[in-house]
C-alpha cells in the first residue's frame, strides 16, 4: 500500500493517476473494495473508532490519498477535534505499513519512505 | 545540540521528540506548557503523561514566563510546546505580541544555557486559511515569528509528517 498525502488542491491524484497508472474509475472515497485506490481518507475517520473499522479494509487498498487536516488552528469543536486526532493518528499508522509513504506539494511529490 | 521538531496535529511529533532523548545520559527534563482546562485537555495530558513514563523524564510544569525556569541540575530538556507557550504568554498573561516573543525568546535561551540538548516541540498552524478572529490572527504571527527564530538559532530542525522526520536544517 502506497500512502500519499497533502494538502487540499496539492496534486495528489494526478501524481496518483500518473505515477501509479490508476484512473478516474479507480479512484474513490468509498472503501468498497472494488477500488484499488482510496481518495479522502480524511472524510471517512471521525475517530479512532472508525479507524479500528476500516484499518483491515485499508491495508488491501493500492494507494490512500488523505488530504492533511492537522496544520490548521486546533479548532474548538470537541467533535473536530476528535476527528482531526484520529486522522493524524492512523496516518501514522498506516505510514508504518506502507511500502511507500508520499507528501504532495505544489504538485511535487516528496518521498518520506521508500 | 538545540533541535526545533514541527509539525501538524496527531503528526507524531511529541513521540519523535521523545525519540531523540533515547540512550541519552544525564537528567532528562521534560517542560510542559499545557495549561489544564477541562476534561478533554485533563485526557490530553494523561495520554501525554503515560508515554512519558518509564521514559525517565522528571516532569516540570510551566506554562509561561520560561526566563523564571531554573532546572533543578543540569541535564537534557524536552519543551512542549511552543503553540501553548505562546498562547499562555499572549491570552493568559495577556502579553503583546513583540513582549510575547521576547519573553519566549529569551526564556528558551536561558534555558538553552542550562542544558546539554535541548529539543524544543511546535506546532504547524498554519495551513488552515487567514478567516480567524483577531485575536487568533495575532496567535498566529506570533508563533510563526518564534517558529522562525527558532529554526534561525537552533542546530537542527525536522518536520514530523505521518510520524516520519524529515530534516529541514542540519
Amino acid at each position: 500500500m502506497i500512502l500519499v498525502v497533502g494538502g487540499l488542491a496539492s496534486g495528489k491524484r494526478s501524481y496518483v493517476k500518473t505515477e501509479y497508472g490508476f484512473s478516474d474509475a479507480e479512484i474513490s472515497s468509498s472503501i468498497s473494495e472494488n477500488y484499488p485506490v482510496l481518495f479522502d481518507l480524511q472524510d471517512i475517520i471521525n475517530s479512532d473508532a472508525d479507524s479500528e473499522r476500516f484499518f483491515p479494509a485499508l491495508l488491501g487498498k493500492r494507494v490512500i490519498i488523505c488530504t492533511d487536516i492537522g496544520c490548521g488552528i486546533v479548532p474548538l469543536d470537541p467533535a473536530e477535534r476528535e476527528k482531526r486526532e484520529a486522522v493524524g493518528r492512523l496516518c501514522i499508522r498506516l505510514a508504518r505499513e506502507a511500502e511507500r509513504v508520499v507528501r504532495i506539494q505544489c504538485g511535487i511529490p516528496q518521498i518520506l519512505k521508500d | 545540540m538545540r533541535t526545533l521538531v514541527i509539525g501538524g496535529g496527531a503528526s507524531g511529533k511529541s513521540e519523535y521528540a521523545e525519540e531523540l532523548f533515547s540512550g541519552l545520559a544525564g537528567k532528562k527534563y521534560y517542560i510542559a506548557t499545557m495549561m489544564p482546562y477541562g476534561a478533554d485537555s485533563l485526557w490530553r495530558i494523561e495520554k501525554h503523561r503515560q508515554a512519558r513514563r518509564d521514559r525517565g523524564f522528571f516532569t516540570l510544569e510551566h506554562y509561561a514566563d520560561i526566563g523564571g525556569l531554573r532546572l533543578p541540575e543540569r541535564g537534557s530538556a524536552l519543551l512542549e510546546c511552543l503553540g501553548n507557550l505562546t498562547a499562555n504568554e499572549l491570552f493568559s498573561r495577556g502579553l503583546t505580541e513583540d513582549e510575547a516573543f521576547e519573553s519566549i525568546l529569551s526564556g528558551i535561551s536561558s534555558l538553552a544555557l542550562q542544558c546539554d540538548d535541548l529539543v524544543v516541540v511546535t506546532n504547524d498552524v498554519f495551513s488552515g486559511g487567514n478567516r480567524y478572529d483577531e485575536g487568533t490572527l495575532a496567535y498566529i504571527r506570533t508563533l510563526g515569528r518564534v517558529n522562525a527564530a527558532f529554526a534561525g538559532r537552533f542546530e537542527k530542525v525536522f518536520e514530523v509528517v505521518c510520524g516520519i522526520p524529515v530534516a529541514i536544517k542540519g
